[in-house]
């Protein structure tokens, strides 16, 4: 499709900067905005000093279940369905303002870890895009804990009664993976 | 006859600080990124409009009540117990909160 007017053209290069930093692939680019695939993969290469990743984007539902995942994407669409709901936010400026918040809720929590993981952020803006899709999609859904009545992500097929989260409810191994990891890596 | 006396007074006082520094932070984040501010403040986007268009004097004048213009987030004494409990990390602890105050709807002017 081709861009009509120049205001519009650099409204659309700044969104597309915006969501490169973010972590964005050209995959969502393509979608939100009109720009042809060698101009973003050029901005891409520009703003990131490398070439865009090929291949397909994760499609899975299934991660979003795991232990930290499922935390960590909880968090993301409960800031999200906050800002519809209440500051009238949705698709991509939704996306984007949730995104951002969401990473200083991980920076937070990083930050209070004793081991802290790596600089990339457990839910990727892909994944967040993905998430929301999903949702939309009504793969997934959000069900009320019953001890502490927060929202989480849980898959609309399983069964919900009395529901616990992952949090009032830990799993016996849940994280150890990921600190052992670490330790191998360090050693 | 002393109505008021030291002690009372200083806690009026500091009433009156808080609530003028929580006005100009709140007004400020508005000011910057609204989406955010309400997101952060726990209001919704009406009374984010309300604070945002303050002049300085009616932010002064309000701040001057006596009594404290912002409330306790946290209405249910079981979450908190669970929140503030030290049975699980810092970490945890944190992705919890953040993940309870995101689902509580957001203050409204009824």
């Amino acid at each position: 499709m081709k861009v009509k007017s120049i205001i519009d053209e650099a409204e659309q290069l700044q969104l597309a900067i915006e969501l490169i930093k973010l972590g964005a692939r050209l995959q969502l680019l393509e979608s939100q905005t009109d720009l042809s695939r060698e101009r973003l993969t050029k901005l891409y290469k520009e703003i990131r000093g490398s070439s865009p990743p090929k291949g397909m984007l994760p499609f899975s539902t299934d991660w979003f279940l795991t232990w930290q995942p499922n935390i960590h994407s909880s968090l993301f669409l409960n800031i999200y369905n906050f800002l519809k709901v209440n500051a009238g936010l949705t698709g991509i400026q939704g996306l984007v303002k949730s995104y951002q918040l969401y990473l200083e809720q991980y920076h937070s929590i990083e930050k209070a870890d004793d081991h802290p993981l790596s600089d990339e952020p457990v839910l990727s803006l892909i994944r967040a895009w993905t998430l929301i899709r999903f949702v939309d999609q009504k793969l997934l859904k959000t069900e009320s804990c019953s001890c502490c009545k927060g929202n989480f992500i849980v898959d609309v097929y399983d069964l919900h009664e009395d529901y616990l989260c992952n949090l009032c409810h830990v799993p016996s191994r849940a994280g150890k993976y990921q600190k052992n990891k670490k330790y191998l890596l360090a050693a | 006859m002393e109505i008021v006396n030291k002690f009372q007074e200083t806690i009026l006082d500091e009433i009156r600080d808080a609530n003028l520094n929580y006005l100009m932070l709140a007004q400020q984040m508005i000011k910057a990124d609204k989406a955010h501010a309400i997101f952060r403040l726990g209001v919704n986007s009406d009374i984010a409009d309300l604070i945002g268009s303050l002049s300085n004097s009616q932010l002064i004048k309000l701040a001057s009540a006596n009594m404290m213009l912002t409330r306790f987030r946290f209405d249910d004494s079981v979450m908190l117990g669970m929140l503030t409990s030290n049975h699980k990390g810092q970490s945890q602890a944190i992705a919890h909160s953040s993940i309870l105050m995101a689902c509580q709807p957001a203050q409204a002017i009824a």
